[in-house]
């Protein structure tokens, strides 16, 4: 680390010299924000799955389901890092709180987009699929599923980008990623003279992993639906 | 209207609901008339706001303390955060008129603020400790952390932290520049042991915690790091279970944090009841001289005003 | 740190039932005077939010440019809360001196405020485009010009995705109020800061229980709202469809998230 700059500049603008002068720990704090960013909503994906096909499939599932994971994604994600430890009697310090609370968060986003993508497959579509010989399961995985994709992508694309913004909360709470950089500036900024460097770096390297995910969820989604792209064309 | 409507709904629902069994405990002396309506009246204190953190309200040096040795009741808490920039800034601009700051904090001189003395000794002292975990505290290991402590001033702490906080530079470069000024020389003295030293997130617990590994690594010993950890009920679990291995406490705060309601406020009694209350897994090392203690500080125009000088003063009838 | 179940269950009612934490002390502000705070937080910022949410998402969705509304509620999406209300603070905070706590309330709503634009506009531009076709076209055979289509046929057919997107929007902001309380205002956040840094845990889920249930009863009011101005006619179109799968009780608005995030689609 450099440290010889004999002025240290406080100016919003001077972020880029400040990543450079702190490039390993930073590009550390972004690779962790990163992965607590993506597998949780794998997961959520894996679990929402199953549940968003049950509450598609059998109607009174529906309402008890929704109610509750509507209820999860209410409590504040402060409230839910700090009891998941002792819930789980895990180390308060333990790595996984923040992965967990945000799989929590993703499936109860994921379920009713799970369920309302299923169910936005047109009865027609079904009857046809049933009546060219489909089982049931066949049916799910090959027609269901894949007419689900667009909603179940746009489901994705807000867990994710949120996801990246609740991150950043937890560490403001000791966990390390990117949200260290906006309390470290915080704490430097000392009540009278601010300073921005760290706060700006945050934010815009919060802001480039948000919106690159997005990119890779539209990407996988357009992936996933080439009839989509050949309609259009 | 609207927004005092849902309101009015919500306040009536949440009351409803919970209202059925209720306990009351403020016929116990805690409810709401008390604070105003007591002693405290007329007093300096009675029309300033204090700000700090939120357990200095229930902490036996905090609030509670205040009103037993000195008869200081405040007209009002608000919760800042744990001397921090918005503690810091709350006094600076207004919004309280007193704070819990502690005593190396360079804003203190950069804005005139007044320390008000402490003659009854509420606050305990904080001196740096060294904590570390029983089973990693090789001898090798306690002669390197002793030479810091030897080493470390009162006046030695406040230069870490303004070079931290006021000239914005890195911790472990703090951390350097200490150790060439003052050498911990012992290579090899403590090789073979393997440790993770931890901080607090604020930076004068960060710069210290850099100390000690350099020191340590320079010593021999294999170290990482696990700085800017949140705060104390977050780490202790960590350093009992050995997560942790060394950390830079203050001794009169982890023993209020180990037995709520400690009293004792001297060096030497601290650090008799901190040995005792520790837990078996962890020992403290011979404290530093060095001591960043919370303190009641006021803005220059306020301790003028009311003619400041001690805590006491904020009994006085105003 | 005893945490076994059903004693901690007990000491969170304890803790909620206490008188003396609802009115406060003299010293510190309870419940009431918190909630009535972390609601005008909320209120104030779902108000702006939708003054600029509705008709920017109306716009869009009239003149068929959705693409932009996506990018737009998605970039505003990416913005780090936590790191935004940082910035603003430490930005606004100095200017303001005195009792006034301004220097914070106006970051926090900021922030909130921004936070709730992106569901409005994407349940809004998702309600306009979609208007049935037929519909549209009918108005327009009427002889019924842009401005009239937009707000006669448009927006009446669009308010349930409407209301939908206030509503999801009004449950995010009540979770993500508490954030005020990192700063120092008040909000129901405080009892979960303040319970985390007194390691008093009742007080703490408390706090996380009373944010809970004010999401749910702002939530069935907007329910109730929702019901009273939605046309029965455009209401009744969707219940038949609702119907189909979900029986009677399947209300078009447990939709609200996928419309939220149909508004996004790709």
């Amino acid at each position: 680390m450099s440290g010889f700059a004999n002025e240290v500049s406080s100016s919003p603008l001077s972020f880029w010299s400040y990543f450079m002068d702190h490039r390993s720990a930073d590009l550390q704090l972004l690779w962790s924000h990163t992965w607590l960013s993506v597998v949780p909503v794998v997961l959520g994906l894996v679990i929402a799955l199953p549940l968003g096909w049950l509450s598609n499939r059998f109607s009174w599932s529906y309402p008890p389901i929704m109610t509750v994971s509507g209820l999860l994604y209410t409590i504040p994600s402060i409230a839910l890092f700090v009891l998941i430890p002792p819930l789980l009697h895990l180390d308060q310090l333990s790595e996984l709180q923040v992965p967990i609370a945000l799989t929590v968060y993703s499936v109860a986003l994921l379920v009713r987009v799970v369920a309302d993508g299923l169910g936005s497959v047109s009865e027609d579509t079904r009857q046809a699929a049933t009546a060219i010989g489909f089982t049931p399961l066949a049916r799910l995985l090959k027609v269901d599923l894949p007419i689900a994709v667009p909603v179940i992508t746009a489901g994705l694309r807000v867990a994710v980008v949120s996801n990246v913004s609740i991150v950043a909360i937890a560490g403001t709470i000791g966990f390390q990623n990117l949200g260290n950089l906006f309390t470290t500036g915080y704490q430097l900024s000392s009540g009278t003279s601010p300073y921005y460097p760290p706060i700006v770096l945050g934010l815009v390297l919060c802001v480039i992993l948000a919106l690159a995910l997005d990119a890779l969820v539209i990407l996988a989604g357009r992936g996933l639906t080439p009839w989509r792209r050949a309609a259009r064309g | 209207m609207i927004k005092r409507t849902i309101s009015i709904v919500a306040v009536a629902g949440l009351g409803l609901g919970l209202a059925a069994c209720g306990k009351d405990s403020s016929k116990t002396g805690t409810g709401s008339g008390s604070a105003s309506g007591s002693a405290a009246a007329g007093t300096i204190a009675s029309k300033l706001i204090m700000g700090g953190p939120a357990e200095f309200q229930t902490r036996a040096d905090g609030l509670p303390g205040l009103k037993k040795n000195y008869g200081v009741a405040f007209g009002k808490y608000t919760v800042t955060d744990t001397g921090g920039p918005v503690t810091i800034g709350a006094l600076k601009n207004g919004q309280v008129d007193a704070a819990d700051i502690f005593t190396t904090d360079p804003s203190i001189k950069a804005n005139n603020f007044v320390v008000l003395t402490d003659p009854k000794h509420n606050f305990a002292a904080q001196n740096i400790v060294p904590l570390v975990s029983k089973s990693k505290a090789t001898p090798g290991v306690q002669a390197v952390l002793n030479a810091i402590s030897a080493s470390l001033s009162t006046a030695a702490l406040r230069d870490l932290v303004t070079q931290a906080v006021t000239d914005k530079k890195d911790p472990d470069a703090v951390a350097k520049s200490f150790l060439s000024a003052h050498p911990v020389n012992m290579s090899g003295k403590a090789s073979g042991a393997s440790l993770t030293v931890g901080s607090a997130n604020f930076p004068e617990n960060v710069v210290l915690a850099e100390i000690y590994a350099e020191a340590l690594k320079s010593a021999g010993a294999k170290v990482s790091t696990k700085l800017n950890i949140g705060s104390r009920e977050k780490y202790f679990p960590a350093l009992k279970s050995g997560s942790i291995n060394v950390f830079p406490e203050y001794n009169g705060a982890v023993l209020s944090y180990l037995q709520q309601g400690a009293t004792e406020a001297s060096t030497a009694a601290v650090d008799t009841a901190l040995a005792k209350a520790l837990p078996s897994s962890i020992v403290a090392l011979k404290p530093a001289e060095a001591q960043d203690s919370d303190a009641i500080v006021v803005t220059k125009a306020t301790a003028d005003k009311y003619k400041l000088v001690s805590i006491a003063d904020l009994a006085k009838k105003g | 740190m005893a945490t076994g179940g059903p004693r901690m269950i007990g000491n969170v009612i304890t803790w909620l039932n206490d008188p003396s934490h609802w009115r406060g002390t003299g010293t510190t502000d309870g419940i009431v005077t918190q909630l009535e705070r972390h609601i005008s937080y909320v209120g104030i910022a779902l108000l702006i939010a939708m003054l600029i949410a509705v008709p920017l998402g109306l716009l869009i969705g009239h003149t068929g440019r959705g693409g932009s509304a996506v990018s737009l509620a998605n970039a505003i999406r990416s913005i780090p809360s936590i790191g935004l209300l940082i910035l603003l603070v430490v930005i606004i905070s100095p200017h303001f001196h005195g009792r006034t706590q301004a220097g914070f309330i106006i970051p926090t709503e900021i922030v909130l405020m921004l936070l709730a634009v992106p569901p409005i506009l994407a349940g809004t531009y998702a309600g306009v485009e979609n208007v049935d076709p037929a519909v549209r076209d009918a108005a327009y055979g009427m002889g019924m010009k842009g401005g009239q289509v937009l707000l006669k046929v448009e927006l009446p057919n669009s308010l349930p995705l409407v209301i939908s997107g206030v509503r999801s929007a009004a449950l995010q902001l009540i979770a993500t109020a508490t954030i005020a309380s990192f700063v120092p205002l008040g909000g129901l956040g405080r009892f979960i800061y303040d319970g985390l840094a007194q390691r008093d845990f009742p007080q703490m889920i408390g706090g996380g229980v009373l944010v809970a249930l004010l999401a749910l009863l702002v939530d069935l009011l907007l329910a109730a709202i929702q019901r009273i101005l939605v046309s029965p006619g455009v209401s009744g179109r969707f219940s038949k469809r609702a119907d189909r799968r979900r029986g009677a009780a399947g209300e078009a608005d447990s939709r609200v998230a996928a419309v939220d995030e149909a508004g996004v689609t790709v």
